[in-house]
C-alpha cells in the first residue's frame, strides 16, 4: 500500500475516533433535556457507547455496501438506499417482525430480522438489476429510476404492513422510517454487523485487482482473467447482507452508502483493494459525526432524526456527482 | 498457431459466422477486414475466448480455447475492445497495471508497466485519470494494457485499435505491434483502413455476411474487382501499394 493510501486510511480512522469522542461527550441531560458537553455519568455513558457502536457498525455496513455496488454496477450513483436495497430490507424486516413473536420470546428477533432483511435486499437488487438493463447493458439512469420506484413501492408496502400489525408490535414506525440510532442496541446484531464488515472487507481486499478490472467492461474484465459471474455472486450477496444489517441496526439511512465511497476515493484514488478498508471507515465516521451533530439540532419536536440529516447533507452531494458523471460521459452511458 | 475449425455462431437464429475454417501462424500480423456487420468483432471475440462459438472449435497452441482456464488465457491472450469502458477512475498507470497483474508471478512488473507506457507515448500522462484522456489517448492506454498483459509469444486480439489515432500515433502503434509479431506473438486485428492493412499485414481474412470469402496475402486478397464490388469505390495499386482512387 502506498503512502497516500496509508495516510488516507489513518486520517479516516482519526476522523472516526474524534467523532466517537465527540458523541461520547455531547448529549442531553436533565428533566428538560438540555444539551450538555462533558464526560457522561455512569448511567448515561453506556447509552452513548451503545449509540456510537450502532452508528459506527451501520455506517461501516453502508460504506462497504455502497462501494461494492458502485464497483460491480459501474455506477458512481449506486448505493443501498438509492437502489432500494434499504427499503427492501426494511419491508422484509417489518414482515418478519409481524410474524416473529415466538422468535422474539427466545431473544432471536434480531437474527430473524437480519436474515429477512438480507433476503429483502437481495430480492430488490435482483429486480432492480433486471429492470435497469437496456439492450442487455446496465444503464446508470435506468438503474437509478428502477431503484427509486422499487424503493417507493417497498416503502408503501412497509407502511401497509405496519398499519395491519397490532399496535403492540407496530413500534414507532414513523421514527424508524427516518432512521434512528438506538442507544440500547441488540448487541449480538452489532457484533454480527462488525464481523460481516470484516469478512466482506477481507474478501473485497483480496479481490481488489478483480474489482478494478470489473470497472472496465465485461469483455475487458473477462479478457483480464476475471470470473465476473463468481465475483458478482460473492460481492452482491455481501452488499445485500451489509445493507440488511445496517437497516436492522438503524433503519433506512439515506446517502451514507453513497457518499462514503466517494469520500474515500477522493482521498486515496480508485484501487478497490484499499478502498475496501477506507470506505467502511468513511461510512462509520460520517454516521457517528452525523449522530453527534444532530444532538444539537432541535426544531422543537425533539432531536433531528439522523436519516433527515444525512439526506439533507448527502442529497446535494448526489446531485453534484450525478451532474459530473453526466458531463464526463457526455450522456448517461457509463 | 491458431486454428479455426468449422466455426459458426448464431445470435438467436441469426447467423453471425458461417463455417469458418483457417489456420494462422504465430509471428504474424493478421488483419480481419470486410464491411460493417460482416462478423469481424464476433470472430475476434471468439478468437480471444470471450464467446464460445455455437458450432466448431478454436484451438490455440493445439488446445481448444474454451478449455483453457480464464487465468491462463489472460496471460496468453489479450483483447482490446472496439468500445472500451469510458467512465473509469483509474489512472493510466493503474489501467496498464491491470494487464500486468495477470502475470503477477513473473515479478518486476512495475518496470514492465513503465516501459510499455513510455513505448506507447503516454509517459507524460501516467498519473492522469483514464476518463480525462482524449479518445486517442484512451485507445493507446488500452493497447498498452494489452501489451503489458500477454506473454512474449501470446495472442493479441485487437478490435479497430487505430480508429481514433492520428497518423503519427497510428504508425507508432503499428510499429509496436509489428515488433511484437517479429518477437513471436500472433497479432490479430480488425481494421477498416485497407491501404494501411495492405502495407502492414502479413495475412488478410476477409469476412462477408459471416463467411470467410478470402484468405491470403494483402496483394492476393485486395483485387480491384473485389474492392470495387464490396465498397463501391475505386482503389488503385501503385508502387506505394494500395490507395483510394479519385
Amino acid at each position: 500500500m502506498n503512502g497516500r493510501r496509508a495516510l488516507a486510511i489513518a486520517g479516516l480512522a482519526a476522523l472516526l475516533l474524534v467523532g466517537c469522542a465527540a458523541r461520547l461527550l455531547v448529549g442531553h441531560a436533565g428533566p428538560d433535556g438540555a444539551l450538555t458537553f462533558g464526560l457522561p455519568s455512569e448511567t448515561i455513558a453506556p447509552l452513548r457507547v451503545g449509540a456510537i457502536a450502532s452508528a459506527a457498525a451501520a455506517g461501516m455496513c453502508l460504506g462497504l455496501s455502497g462501494l461494492l455496488l458502485q464497483a460491480l454496477l459501474r455506477n458512481p450513483l449506486a448505493a443501498p438506499f438509492i437502489l432500494g436495497l434499504s427499503a427492501g430490507a426494511g419491508l422484509a424486516t417489518t414482515i418478519a417482525a409481524w410474524f416473529s413473536g415466538a422468535i422474539a420470546a427466545i431473544g432471536l428477533a434480531w437474527l430473524a430480522n437480519s436474515l429477512a432483511g438480507t433476503v429483502g435486499a437481495l430480492a430488490v437488487l435482483a429486480i432492480v438489476a433486471a429492470l435497469g438493463r437496456r439492450s442487455g447493458v446496465l444503464d446508470p439512469l435506468t438503474l437509478i429510476l428502477a431503484g427509486t420506484v422499487i424503493s417507493t413501492i417497498c416503502g408503501a408496502l412497509t407502511l401497509l404492513v405496519q398499519s395491519l400489525m397490532p399496535p403492540s408490535t407496530r413500534g414507532d414506525s414513523w421514527t424508524w422510517f427516518m432512521g434512528q440510532v438506538p442507544e440500547i442496541p441488540d448487541w449480538p446484531l452489532v457484533w454480527v454487523a462488525v464481523a460481516l464488515v470484516a469478512l466482506c472487507a477481507v474478501v473485497a481486499t483480496r479481490l481488489g485487482d478483480e474489482l478494478d478490472a470489473a470497472s472496465t467492461t465485461d469483455d475487458e474484465a473477462t479478457s483480464l482473467g476475471v470470473s465476473l459471474g463468481r465475483l458478482r455472486i460473492v460481492l452482491f450477496t455481501g452488499a445485500g447482507a451489509l445493507a440488511a444489517a445496517s437497516v436492522a441496526l438503524c433503519g433506512p439511512i439515506a446517502f451514507v452508502g453513497f457518499v462514503a465511497p466517494h469520500l474515500a476515493r477522493g482521498l486515496m484514488g480508485s484501487r478497490h483493494g484499499a478502498l475496501a478498508v477506507a470506505s467502511p471507515l468513511a461510512g462509520a465516521a460520517i454516521l457517528v459525526w452525523a449522530d453527534a451533530l444532530r444532538q444539537g439540532i432541535d426544531f422543537g419536536a425533539g432531536r433531528l432524526p439522523i436519516g433527515v440529516l444525512t439526506a439533507l447533507l448527502g442529497g446535494p452531494v448526489f446531485l453534484s456527482i450525478m451532474r459530473r458523471s453526466r458531463v464526463r460521459t457526455g450522456g448517461w452511458s457509463c | 498457431m491458431l486454428t479455426i475449425r468449422e466455426v459458426s455462431h448464431f445470435f438467436g437464429r441469426r447467423p453471425a459466422l458461417r463455417r469458418i475454417s483457417c489456420e494462422v501462424s504465430s509471428g504474424q500480423m493478421v488483419a480481419l477486414v470486410g464491411r460493417n456487420g460482416g462478423g469481424k468483432t464476433t470472430l475476434l471475440r471468439a478468437v480471444a475466448g470471450l464467446t464460445r462459438p455455437s458450432e466448431g472449435r478454436i484451438e490455440w497452441r493445439g488446445i481448444e480455447m474454451a478449455r483453457i482456464s480464464a487465468r491462463v488465457r489472460a496471460r496468453q491472450v489479450a483483447y482490446v475492445a472496439q468500445n472500451p469502458g469510458l467512465s473509469i477512475d483509474l489512472s493510466v498507470r493503474e489501467m496498464v497495471s491491470l494487464g500486468a497483474a495477470t502475470r503477477r508471478r513473473e515479478g518486476g512488473l512495475d518496470g514492465l508497466v513503465q516501459k510499455v507506457i513510455e513505448e506507447i507515448g503516454l509517459g507524460a500522462l501516467h498519473d492522469r485519470p483514464y476518463h480525462e484522456l482524449s479518445a486517442g489517448e484512451r485507445q493507446r492506454c488500452v493497447v498498452a494494457r494489452a501489451l503489458a498483459q500477454h506473454e512474449a509469444r501470446g495472442l493479441l486480439a485487437l478490435d479497430e485499435p487505430l480508429s481514433n489515432l492520428d497518423p503519427g500515433e497510428t504508425m507508432r502503434v503499428v510499429g509496436i505491434l509489428k515488433a511484437r509479431a517479429r518477437d513471436g506473438a500472433l497479432v490479430v486485428l480488425a481494421m477498416h483502413d485497407l491501404p494501411l492493412v495492405d502495407k502492414v499485414a502479413d495475412q488478410v481474412l476477409w469476412l462477408e455476411g459471416g463467411e470467410l470469402v478470402a484468405n491470403g496475402t494483402p496483394a492476393s486478397v485486395f483485387t480491384p474487382e473485389r474492392l470495387a464490388q464490396t465498397f463501391h469505390c475505386d482503389f488503385v495499386r501503385g508502387p506505394q501499394g494500395l490507395s483510394l482512387g479519385r
